[in-house]
């Protein structure tokens, strides 16, 4: 047949041979089939080239599936969950699905990627984006068969119809499943669980292919024709007000091409990162005391202390737990690329918050939100800073975006704004340091009270499960203590406490961990449970050894969760042992301090993180259910924290209640 | 500025750079090859690690015009088309959360495999001990060298 022809034609031939003819040339499990293989094409459908029933998914008529992604890949997954949860329902072929980032754009809703809410947020929405088009798909069959939708299935990309067993590839039905009006939700069915043929898997990440080879681009690998790089110089103090500056030195370093001053600081532009640094180290700057020039971080926690330390009561056991300032320190720095012209902008940024980003971008470059666009990289790591839009003391905290956006003004030309690792610490907003009391009647650990104190001076703001770090830390450690005071085992008085799905976990954790059996003489076992934001229950045996010098090793953890319907079983696995290891990290290694208002730590030398050799067995149990499916990302740290500190208490009777634990608190 | 001859992944390129540059910046932001990444620029987190005469070197802190002559390879450069048995036991084995970190990751356990084909499970963790994952993937890491020395079985 050649020429195009109507589509009342092409109905009459299409019905003919999807009822005979196709069907003898393309058998199921045959690779000759229609737009899925390399043998001989039905006779194609006219209509659009591309069918797209609403924002998350688009279908083209070569068979690939494009998904939209809308929350920021940080590692824990999204690009590969999210589209997994719609290609269910859609009945989509994987090896067809490709993912794109979403730019920041309100149809998507809420973008933020924090609070370990992507999964449970987008489960029901993306589920039925993609049953809507596979109903689409079905019903473009139907027409395709003359026979009627219910006799039609979609599975691997194909619609089957289960009478005469013919098959339609999604790709040949495109065109005129485009055509064809969008069903409303109401009129959808979700599969159910048990016919789950990707929910429940262990598909490998969407992004290895480009992770594994270098291929991926991350914020600091956007690379644009004229492109400039820059680093500021900022305040040394907390607060600090420039003074002057002399950029003659600077401006003399070779391949640098302006020095621009900011509202941070004082911007050095140049034809590679390096002459930038270079000439940042030439620049000479003067800043005042800043707001607080006598700031130690000993006496912020001193000053919390003497606001919580009320005795215990007759009969009450009380105990206070403190927390440090701690950096979020993610591998890939804080850094954002701008090209901002007289009437448009463009951003590229490895970011949590990418409506945020662009809600800023539209205040400092003074330009409509229709003149601004912000894409989103892979990001290298986040863990939360990359989530503020403004930290407690009411500055922007998309700071990086405000410099790349301002320089790339200045110099007219598009800039990539690099926080060097150093300034990547000093000018974290941090964890906050906190003071808790928890108290409880020695008679009944039902009478649980705890009162959280936190500083104000120093930025501080959303660090890895936020506000459950001290909430567990400190509700974890005294359990642990209330149940030595009373002579209960930890775990048993865990158990009077918890109920359902909470107690499951808990009763999980210790039986795979062997919960009571000895151990050698300097080890110990520890237990936590914790659900951060109530969503996620998650509970954890932590061993560890510990030497005459006071050297704390974690030597295995055991991590029970339920996150309702596992999504992809191998990436939450992944989330809980990285949430341990940050855990751990927090508990073992060092703080942020302040001295006369400045942060003191700026690098991996005095800021460690733990490495591959200090590093525990971690073994992962998760529930089996077929619940609503809740986050992962931030809910072993808490729970590891703890169990980590109970666990030294069971090796050497030594109770801690601040972190990071100190050798010395572990000698003599 | 200088002109250097440097060969990277088998191709000889000519850059005018400040001799001093360590080779990260020149791999970056001269030649595009956006694979190594920056971490911490002192040598500390083994994010930039590549080979230089087959060795595991970090980029961050070796002056471009130290390795003149000699043979540089990147993550870009470690396998044509994604198929070092590494690359595949990392995908294997799940072992990507952000990325990062993980060309350093690769680039360091391939140099320990090209010397030492059958390392024990302690030469292995002493190894990747050199590279920070603030992600935490150091268990899959451990697993997926293991699987690649043992010819891709878990």
């Amino acid at each position: 047949m050649s020429g195009p022809i109507s589509r009342r034609d092409f109905l009459k031939v299409a019905a003919v041979a999807g009822g005979g003819i196709l069907i003898s040339l393309y058998l199921p499990g045959c690779d000759r089939l229609p737009g899925a293989g390399s043998g001989p094409e039905p006779t194609p459908l006219s209509g659009p080239d591309e069918m797209k029933p609403n924002a998350w998914v688009r279908l083209a008529n070569d068979g690939t599936i494009t998904i939209t992604i809308h929350r920021s890949e940080l590692g824990q997954g999204v690009r590969t969950s999210l589209a997994m949860i719609l290609a269910e329902d859609l009945g989509a072929d994987w090896s067809k699905v490709r993912v794109e980032q979403a730019v920041a754009d309100i149809r998507y809703g809420d973008q933020n990627t924090g609070g370990s809410t992507s999964i449970q947020s987008s489960y029901a929405t993306l589920r039925h984006a993609g049953a809507l088009a596979r109903q689409m798909l079905i019903a473009a069959a139907a027409q395709v068969w003359g026979c009627s939708e219910e006799d039609c299935s979609a599975e691997n990309s194909l619609v089957t119809n289960k009478k005469t067993h013919g098959k339609l590839s999604f790709g040949h039905l495109v065109p005129l499943a485009a055509t064809l009006p969008v069903p409303s939700v109401a009129d959808v069915e979700l599969k159910p669980a048990s016919e789950f043929k990707i929910i429940g898997t262990r598909l490998g990440r969407i992004d290895d292919p480009e992770i594994l080879t270098g291929k991926a681009i991350y914020g600091m690998d956007i690379r644009l024709p004229g492109l400039r790089y820059a680093v500021v110089a900022r305040s040394p103090v907390l607060g600090g007000n420039l003074v002057s500056f002399d950029d003659s030195a600077a401006r003399a370093v070779p391949g640098v091409v302006d020095v621009v001053q900011i509202r941070t600081g004082v911007a050095v532009v140049a034809d590679s990162t390096w002459n930038a640094i270079k000439g940042r180290n030439a620049l000479i700057s003067t800043w005042d005391k800043g707001l607080h020039p006598d700031l130690n971080s000993a006496d912020i926690e001193a000053r919390l202390l003497g606001r919580v330390t009320s005795p215990a009561q007759d009969g009450e056991l009380a105990a206070y737990y403190t927390l440090p300032y701690f950096a979020h320190a993610p591998l890939e720095s804080m850094n954002c690329t701008a090209d901002v012209r007289r009437d448009r902008c463009e951003i590229w940024v490895p970011t949590q918050n990418v409506q945020a980003v662009k809600q800023r971008a539209t205040v400092v470059a003074r330009l409509p939100g229709s003149a601004v666009t912000v894409h989103v990289t892979l990001v290298g790591g986040g863990f939360g800073r990359r989530l503020e839009s403004t930290n407690r003391g009411g500055t922007p905290a998309v700071d990086y975006v405000e410099e790349a956006i301002q320089v790339s003004q200045a110099i007219g030309a598009p800039v990539q704004l690099v926080w060097t690792r150093e300034d990547d610490i000093r000018y974290d907003i941090f964890h906050p340091m906190s003071v808790t009391r928890v108290s409880a009647r020695l008679d009944s650990i039902d009478s649980l009270q705890t009162n959280l104190l936190e500083a104000g001076e120093v930025p501080t703001g959303y660090w890895r499960a936020v506000t459950n770090v001290p909430e567990a830390f400190a509700r974890e450690s005294f359990v642990d203590e209330f149940a030595f005071a009373t002579h209960q085992d930890p775990l048993e008085l865990r158990r009077k406490m918890l109920t359902g799905r909470a107690r499951a976990v808990l009763d999980l954790a210790a039986e795979k961990a062997g919960w009571g059996k000895p151990l050698p003489s300097g080890q110990g076992r520890g237990i936590a449970y914790h659900a951060s934001w109530g969503v996620t229950p998650c509970a954890q045996v932590a061993e560890v050894s510990v030497d005459d010098q006071g050297n704390v090793t974690v030597d295995r953890v055991v991590c029970a969760v339920d996150c309702g319907t596992p999504i992809n079983p191998g990436m939450i696995e992944a989330q809980m042992e990285g949430g341990i290891v940050f855990g751990i990290s927090a508990a073992l290694k060092k703080a942020i301090t302040v001295k006369n208002g400045q942060i003191q730590q700026s690098n991996f030398f005095d800021y460690p993180i733990l490495r591959a050799d200090e590093s525990p067995r971690i073994e992962v149990y998760i529930v089996p259910s077929t619940e609503i499916p809740t986050g992962v990302g931030e809910m072993s740290n808490p729970v590891t924290m703890p169990a980590v500190t109970n666990a030294i208490f069971a090796a050497t009777g030594k109770r801690i209640r601040q972190l990071p634990v100190q050798t010395e608190d572990l000698t003599g | 500025m200088t002109t250097i001859s440097l060969n990277v992944n088998g191709k000889d390129y000519r850059v005018d750079v400040d001799p001093q540059t360590p080779l990260l910046w020149v791999l970056r932001d001269t030649l595009g090859l956006t694979g190594t990444k920056y971490g911490c620029g002192i040598g500390m987190c083994g994010t930039c690690t590549i080979h230089l005469d087959g060795k595991a070197v970090r980029s961050c802190t070796l002056a471009v015009a130290s390795v003149e002559g000699k043979k540089i390879v990147t993550i870009e450069g470690l396998s044509p088309d994604g198929s070092h048995p590494l690359q595949k036991a990392w995908a294997e084995e799940q072992v990507s959360q952000c990325g990062y970190c993980q060309p350093g990751q690769i680039m360091t356990a391939a140099a320990l495999l090209a010397e030492t084909p059958r390392p024990t499970d302690e030469e292995i963790v002493t190894a990747m001990a050199d590279v920070l994952c603030r992600c935490g993937t150091y268990q899959r890491i451990i697993k997926a060298v293991r699987r690649a020395a043992q010819g891709g079985a878990s």
